[in-house]
């Protein structure tokens, strides 16, 4: 990582102040998984969702993550403005934001635990309970809808054999539905971790499943 | 123009008003009475304007503007009635409806609820909505609040309470768009809390209830009567609710030198003892074979005989829950006695429990009103913290000895016994007050009009709520009359006028009157050191 001072990357391409390669940023591998450190302190708490080893016993910001958690705290003028990516880091670690990991982080950033849940609840991208190994976002928003998004989600409920919303048996998968996720000229958008599968019609879905389960127990695909 | 640089002067619904720098249209338009009907707002709390509820029309603005965040400038046209404000808050309601249960029938807050209110005032004649209604339930918060989510508005004036008044953030609105609910951490719960029973005031539906009122009164059989709580040396002002002739609920009255809209827990549900039974009701006087009750008249003139013939010193035990007009009809008996000591004990918390939002709120240590008063009318504190002891002199005392409204509990049947004289004005007997060859029954607080002195020095009114049981009387009345029969002099007739005698002999309260306390009270004129207070 670079010992260059710290300076804004942008998500808007690269202004001219951009000094921090890709790599430095994303770590070496592709969207999905970043490096123990977190990267850059100017990005170690701005990853969108993440999934990483789910533990629900892991303790919260300990060693890496400890640093990381650190991290994160230097990028905010106070501790509550930390609270947002202190729960994302929470549930990369647990998996879900539990509220043992919602009074443990209420605790750290001198927060009310009730306020921190107030927060967490309001976020549909904090999972309040254990998910699967992927967790299957199915848009069924207005142009998935009708481009058939409700087929898929019902395919996916079918192959996974899960109720929307429950855990399947083998903890591999939990299948929810999404409001809008931005890819409207791909319809029907499905997130699963956080890899975009777009244009995805009924038929797809087994071998969809297939290959996340055969990518199973190697981390994101 | 502004009259001074300080205040501005505007137009509102055609009328000309000026108002002090700063204050929002929904506070300048109270000025002429006109109440626009608000949730999220609150006086006491931050106004975050998200009701949407207090939309007015302003002359030059570009849509309705939320009044309880909109300041008043010069020159502004402000109309509060017009068709498009009143169309804007039309539509406000009707959404609010759309999930708000018609629940009325069984809701607590029917007949004291804004929603109610503002509806039948200005909302449609019916809903369009014929969509399902989204179902909570209910939840126990703990403490005394009991929340029904359904009926909720989401107004957030109970979480603001707790975050800016108590400072401890239990409450938070977890969920959102219409999930959203106010919860706790998850079981957490409002134990432990000290003012939490202000949120169910300041809820404007019945969404935050109170389980020891549930289901007990309706709110239009209520007679609010204007008080001062008892529970402790602070003097919140508040209102008694009580119906058949019980007092169903105490609730805070504003008074922003006092406890601003509040009060606490404890004083809130320190009220049974108020509609307690088992009282004293005909006086009772020892003769020479047996105790008999008799009628005020006869009581006082064996009372007469008595005093005649009595000999030695007066000991007086007075109570710091007594008014500061029976006190001092106490302290003048005992100068016309021959003159002697008055005592009186109090209770007294651990520490004092401050509002940390309103810091001129706590419970005080002192529990009981008038401590104060019993201080100004010289007697001084004997017994624990406890309230208890202390009276070892006083029960073998060989003269005269006169109790008022301390029910002696922790004595025992010889207090007394030895003395020429023992006359016990109270509402309740014990075994200790066995021996008294006068038992007078006497009104509470709350069914006499008279004043307490606050730990500040602040004397306030309090009004009679409630019938006093039998033949009781207040103690100024009891003694007025004795005083007046034996010295000729007129009886005072009404509670102002025991308070007019006394703020002539009393320095400290010198040149007040019932009609200059009103109902806000005033402090007294010197202070009064109050050791240990």
């Amino acid at each position: 990582m670079s010992d260059a001072p710290f300076k804004n990357p942008g998500w808007a391409g690269n202004t001219g102040e951009f000094d921090l390669t890709e790599d430095e940023v994303r770590g070496d591998d592709f969207v999905g998984s970043r490096p123990s450190g977190g990267g850059h302190p100017s990005v170690s708490a701005t990853y969108p969702y993440m999934l990483a080893e789910k533990n629900p016993d892991t303790p919260l910001f300990e060693g890496a993550y400890k640093e990381r958690f650190e991290k994160i705290l230097t990028r905010y003028p106070t501790k509550q403005a930390a609270l947002l990516p202190a729960l994302a880091l929470a549930q990369e670690i647990r998996g879900y934001v539990s509220p043992q990991s919602m009074d443990r982080v209420a605790e750290l950033l001198e927060l009310s635990s009730a306020y921190v849940r107030g927060v967490t609840t309001f976020y549909t991208m904090y999972n309040k309970a254990p998910v699967g190994r992927h967790l299957v976002q199915v848009c069924t928003n207005i142009s998935c809808n009708l481009c058939g998004a409700e087929d898929v989600l019902a395919a996916f409920l079918r192959y996974t054999d899960t109720e929307l919303g429950e855990m399947s048996e083998d903890g591999n998968f939990t299948v929810i539905e999404a409001e809008c996720l931005a890819a409207c000229g791909f319809p029907t958008c499905v997130q699963i971790n956080s890899r975009y599968y777009e244009n995805v019609t009924p038929a797809e879905v087994p071998k969809i499943i297939e290959r996340l389960k055969a990518g199973a127990a190697g981390g994101d695909v | 123009m502004a009259d001074t640089p300080n205040t501005v002067s505007l137009t509102i619904d055609g009328h000309e008003v000026t108002v002090p720098k700063g204050t929002t249209l929904l506070e300048a338009a109270k000025t002429i009475g006109e109440d626009v009907p608000h949730y999220c707002y609150h006086p006491g709390l931050s106004a975050p304007a998200m009701c949407r509820l207090c939309l007015v029309e302003v002359e030059g603005a570009p849509k309705p503007m939320p009044s309880c965040v909109t300041t008043a400038a010069d020159g502004q046209v402000v109309h509060t009635q017009s068709d498009l404000a009143l169309s804007r808050r039309r539509g406000v309601l009707e959404f609010y409806l759309v999930n708000h249960p018609l629940d009325c029938p069984i809701c607590d807050q029917s007949g004291e609820c804004k929603l109610q209110d503002y509806v039948h005032q200005e909302g449609r004649d019916h809903g369009r909505s014929r969509e399902p209604k989204r179902v909570f339930g209910r939840d126990d918060f703990g403490g005394d609040v009991l929340f029904y989510g359904d009926r909720c508005v989401m107004c957030t004036r109970c979480v603001r309470f707790m975050t800016e008044m108590e400072q401890d953030s239990r409450l938070t609105v977890v969920e959102r768009g219409n999930r959203s609910v106010i919860d706790t951490f998850f079981e957490e719960g409002l134990e432990g809390t000290n003012w939490s029973g202000n949120i169910v005031d300041i809820c404007p539906v019945g969404a935050l209830v109170s389980k020891d009122f549930l289901h007990k009164a309706r709110a239009w059989d209520l007679e609010h009567t204007p008080s001062i709580c008892p529970s402790c040396s602070q003097g919140c002002n508040i209102s008694l609710h009580t119906r058949d002739n019980l007092v169903q609920r105490l609730k805070p009255r504003e008074n922003m030198e006092v406890n601003g809209w509040w009060m606490c827990d404890h004083g809130r549900a320190n009220y049974e003892w108020m509609n307690h039974g088992q009282r004293l009701e005909a006086p009772l006087v020892r003769t020479e074979d047996a105790v008999r009750a008799m009628g005020w008249k006869e009581a006082v003139g064996a009372l007469l005989d008595r005093a005649e013939t009595t000999s030695g010193s007066v000991k007086a035990v007075v109570s710091p829950f007594a008014s500061n007009e029976d006190l001092a009809a106490v302290r003048s008996l005992v100068d016309a006695l021959g003159g002697g000591s008055m005592v009186y004990r109090m209770a007294r918390a651990d520490a004092e429990v401050p509002m940390d939002g309103f810091p001129i709120l706590a419970r005080r240590r002192d529990l009981a009103p008038n401590g104060r008063g019993a201080e100004i009318m010289g007697a001084s504190r004997v017994g624990d913290d406890d309230g208890v002891g202390g009276l070892d002199d006083v029960a073998g005392h060989d003269g005269v000895v006169i109790v008022l409204g301390d029910p002696l509990v922790d004595q025992d049947a010889s207090f007394g016994q030895s003395a020429s004289l023992f006359a016990y004005l109270g509402m309740h007997g014990s075994p200790a007050t066995g021996a008294a060859d006068f038992s007078l029954p006497i009104t509470n607080f709350a069914e006499q009009e008279g004043t307490f002195t606050n730990h500040e020095g602040r004397v306030q009114r309090f009004w009679p709520g409630l019938r006093g049981p039998g033949a009781a009387q207040p103690a100024w009345f009891v003694l007025g009359a004795f005083q007046a029969a034996r010295s000729g002099d007129p009886a005072p007739r009404s509670a102002a006028d025991a308070f007019a005698a006394l703020a002539a002999s009393e320095p400290a309260l010198a040149g007040m009157t019932y009609d200059d306390l009103g109902a806000r009270g005033a402090v007294l004129n010197e202070t009064v050191s109050v050791p240990g207070g």
